[in-house]
């Protein structure tokens, strides 16, 4: 659930795009997120959470997939 | 190789007035100084200087917050500037079809994105952190605003930057002219900007000793160039650009043509970091000159480099008084920097734009705030309130730090 409101937040503050259209089956690309934006997202997340992710990641390409993501390296971090 | 003419067809700033371009013109022909007082809240000491800001910029509205986040404060200047110079042009922002490959961009910034590095220092030594947004890199490259640029009007050809401190966007706007003179490029976008309020640079002038003091209530006279009491410059932030095209290209597509850009030159004192030198002014005015095929009679108005510093502002006066001889008694001559400030690489974008209006409309603005005259800057015709009157043609001065000049000659359109 931090995920997604992170990911709401972070798009509506860089690229002002409105919560409501952050949804799990939202194409990334289409919200305007690119792979600078991807990269910076990224840094974000792990300075947000203290996490790291792995180098070879490969990159999500729809809100969800990015949830899922987030999600599952949160509760790593946990563990 | 014959040469083809050069219209200047679109001219845009971010007025440091908050209007228009219009707005700006008039104002500046009116005496009206856009000088402010900068009080920070910066660490260790605060910032407190007369600087020129754009309190109604809000780069976000103006360019979006997508475009705006990917760049530093000196690209945001620029591409508004930019956006304002080519919706003036009446060019479509994207290409309705022609080919653009040999369109391109000569942008001009002293500074480029020092913001962005120092917010990055801030972070890590300031506030303790151990790393940097990735984004730091994109933001701080000097070619930042161009790359913009280049990509929002869909423009293929050449795309540079070009740091020469003071003199920067002089050049920037010399080199442009010269590949649509040469008919390397149809169209050229140009001009200049910079941020110099970044802490660790405001604190490096203030240590030169040629800024004007000032506070609250005194720095909108503090920049008094050729004056007797004058005590330095003052740095603005900003961004001017000028859309350089064909002359025929211009003239088939029906735009409307501002004036016209005819020569250029640029020299190097090559003889000391700081201390200017008359005779690599002198060379750089002549050379600008034969480049248009202008005599000094042809003359009508000089916009001085003028930045009100000691040293600076007489040696301007005896170039131009070696070159024009016996015409610089009756020269008008203005430093128009007595109101918009020194922009470093965005000051010969703004004072171009000054220079193809006073030709364009027939008013030469004004130096404000000279009273008295110092007399080691005597010798030319100071034009302290607006003069209205036809006007043929004038240059432009950039004298910069590291002993560059460059000198741009324009011409009214045919009355």
């Amino acid at each position: 659930m931090e995920s997604i409101s992170l990911i709401r937040d972070f798009l509506k503050d860089r690229l002002g795009v409105e919560p409501e259209n952050v949804v799990p089956g939202a194409m990334l690309a289409e919200l305007g997120v690119d792979s600078l934006m991807m990269l910076e997202l990224m840094f974000e997340f792990e300075d947000r959470f203290g996490v790291k992710l792995p180098r070879n990641l490969k990159a999500p390409r729809t809100v969800g997939e990015m949830v899922t993501l987030m999600d599952g390296l949160i509760a790593q971090s946990k563990s | 190789m014959s040469q083809r003419r050069v219209a200047i067809t679109g001219l845009g700033l971010v007025s440091p007035y908050g209007g228009d371009l219009a707005d700006f013109f008039r104002r500046l022909c009116a005496g009206e100084s856009a000088v402010g007082y900068l009080l920070t809240d910066d660490l260790p000491r605060p910032l407190s200087i007369p600087f020129v800001t754009s309190p109604g910029f809000d780069p976000n509205v103006t360019l979006g917050k997508p475009l705006a986040g990917m760049m530093d404060r000196y690209a945001q200047f620029g591409m508004a500037a930019a956006f304002s110079a080519w919706d003036d042009a009446g060019l479509p922002r994207q290409s309705d079809g022609e080919c653009r490959d040999d369109w391109g961009v000569a942008w001009g910034t002293a500074l480029g994105g020092t913001m962005a590095y120092e917010h990055g220092y801030r972070e890590l030594w300031q506030r303790g952190r151990e790393r940097l947004s990735p984004l730091t890199v994109v933001l701080g490259m000097n070619n930042g605003a161009n790359a913009q640029m280049s990509i929002q009007f869909g423009l293929g050809g050449v795309s540079m930057s070009h740091t020469v401190a003071c003199a920067s966007s002089a050049i920037a706007i010399g080199e442009a002219f010269r590949r649509v003179r040469s008919g390397e490029a149809t169209v050229m976008l140009t001009g200049g900007s910079d941020v110099p309020q970044a802490y660790g640079v405001a604190r490096a002038w203030e240590a030169l000793r040629v800024m004007a003091p000032g506070d609250a209530e005194t720095s909108a006279n503090a920049c008094r160039p050729f004056s007797a009491d004058r005590r330095g410059l003052v740095l603005g932030e900003g961004g001017a650009a000028l859309v350089l095209e064909d002359w025929d290209h211009a003239l088939a597509r029906g735009a409307r043509i501002h004036g016209e850009i005819v020569g250029y030159g640029t020299t190097c004192d090559h003889s000391h970091l700081v201390r200017p030198e008359a005779e690599g002014q002198i060379r750089a005015i002549r050379l600008t000159l034969a480049d248009a095929g202008l005599s000094v009679a042809d003359i009508d108005y000089v916009n001085a480099h003028g930045t009100a510093t000691a040293e600076g502002d007489p040696v301007e006066v005896a170039a131009l008084k070696a070159v024009f001889g016996e015409r610089a008694a009756s020269l008008p001559v203005s430093a128009t920097k007595s109101m918009h400030g020194h922009l470093l690489g965005g000051s010969a974008a703004i004072e171009a734009i000054v220079t193809v209006l006073a030709l364009r409309d027939g008013v030469i603005p004004p130096t404000a705030h000279l009273g008295e005259l110092d007399p080691a800057c005597a010798g030319v015709e100071h034009v302290t309130t607006a003069r209205h009157g036809p006007l043929r043609a004038a240059l432009s001065n950039s004298f910069a730090f590291g002993g560059s000049n460059a000198v741009l000659a324009f011409r009214a359109v045919d009355l």
